[in-house]
């Protein structure tokens, strides 16, 4: 097929926020399933790479879709690709993601990927302080040094209340499982003998 | 918090409580003009059984045991698990009018009631008749439902894919991967990063020296 005209869109490269123009003004578009984490697995790196940015052309098409037809207050077509773009992305960022920790824990042992430590806050509780990066030591930085990682006297009388809260907190939970065993043994009693014969 | 966590929170169906599921699915135009926000029904005991102890799925033959249409059989169109419903096709139905306008009544339908899961009995494929089933194992190591009567297998039925994807009569779009590209394994491990072995495959360099940063 020859083109005569020649559009200024696909010099630019903008073509690709865009569908096949074969496909405009369609009711639905056919698309297979999102890839899943097993198959994802046994891709190496490279391809990784690519596929990670194949999909996230594909996902920026889609968006530009989804709002253009909320401007024109139309139903966007098939909008389930959208959301099998979406789980093949996180399910890649996942396979990465076990990747470089299996790697992490082979060679360093380190379990996380960003340095912390725990710290008491100034409201007295431990918390997982997560590491910043600065370009100056600790001990020359202004902004860190007015955080306070220490709990003066008087905090520790609203930790002992804090306590009291979370301990009466749990102690609710508990005893509306048992409400609810008890509720529920009453409406199916054939429950309590089922549980002692699979326990058995 | 990342854009896309926050956009798909705001488009994530929150329910409350002790909301009460019913044959409309939650989030629905039908559920919400039901249960606009604020409503507080009485709570329905629902037996709690596991999801491997489950024996009814979409597609099975089953056997009504009690209510109108006791001792008929039918196809299982829908499972509604929070509440232990199966929906068969076309039976244990009550008559209802659609498409009602000012002027007209609309047209009738037939609408499906749900059935408990105690009120259907699976059926055996081959003398039709209701029985008890169990899960079991088989020599390979799957889990199967036996029947307890006759001890043969109720195998899992066919039911169509929630996607519409029929396996059999499927072709590839042009940007569909195709089945042998996609199981194709090119995966070597190796005790490099994602990025070095990017960075070796695609030839470059890194010449710049990582600056001295303070973590605290």
């Amino acid at each position: 097929m020859c083109r005569l005209l020649h559009t200024t869109l696909s010099r630019k490269g903008l073509e690709e926020f865009f569908d096949d123009p074969k496909n405009w003004g369609e009711e639905k578009v056919k698309s297979g399933a999102s890839w899943t984490c097993q198959q994802l697995r046994n891709k190496s790196n490279e391809d990784l790479h690519k596929l990670w940015y194949v999909l996230l052309k594909e996902r920026n098409m889609l968006l530009t879709l989804e709002q253009e037809a909320k401007r024109q207050r139309l139903p966007m077509p098939s909008p389930e690709r959208l959301e099998k773009v979406i789980d093949s992305m996180d399910a890649l960022d996942k396979v990465v993601q076990e990747r470089e920790d299996a790697l992490r824990l082979l060679q360093t042992g380190q379990e996380k990927a960003r340095p912390g430590a725990w710290r008491r806050d100034i409201f007295g509780r431990i918390i997982w302080h997560k590491f910043k990066q600065w370009p100056i030591p600790w001990y020359l930085n202004k902004r860190y040094n007015r955080k306070r990682f220490f709990a003066m006297p008087y905090v520790e009388r609203f930790v002992r209340l804090r306590l009291e809260k979370h301990a009466r907190i749990e102690a609710r939970k508990k005893s509306l499982e048992k409400k609810k065993e008890k509720f529920l043994q009453e409406k199916f009693p054939h429950l309590s003998e089922a549980q002692k014969s699979s326990q058995v | 918090m990342r854009l896309s966590a926050l956009l798909a929170l705001a488009s994530k169906v929150t329910l409350p409580r002790d909301y009460r599921y019913g044959m409309s699915r939650p989030g629905s135009l039908a559920d919400r003009r039901k249960n606009p926000p604020g409503t507080r029904r009485r709570r329905v005991a629902v037996e709690p059984i596991s999801d491997e102890d489950w024996h009814l799925f979409c597609g099975d033959t089953v056997e009504i045991l009690e209510g109108k249409d006791a001792g008929k059989q039918g196809k299982v169109v829908q499972v509604i698990r929070q509440r232990n419903w199966v929906v068969l096709e076309g039976l244990n139905t009550h008559y209802r009018y659609v498409g009602k306008t000012a002027e007209s009544r609309g047209t009738m339908i037939p609408s499906e009631a749900p059935l408990l899961h105690h009120q259907v009995k699976l059926v055996d494929p081959v003398d039709r008749k209701p029985t008890e089933v169990e899960w079991r194992f088989t020599e390979a190591g799957e889990r199967v439902r036996v029947s307890s009567r006759s001890g043969r297998i109720i195998p899992k039925p066919d039911f169509p894919r929630a996607d519409g994807i029929v396996p059999e009569t499927w072709t590839d779009g042009p940007k569909d991967t195709s089945v042998e590209d996609a199981l194709e394994r090119t995966y070597v491990p190796r005790l490099k990063t994602l990025e070095e072995e990017v960075m070796e495959a695609m030839g470059i360099q890194e010449t710049r020296r990582h600056k001295k940063v303070y973590w605290y």
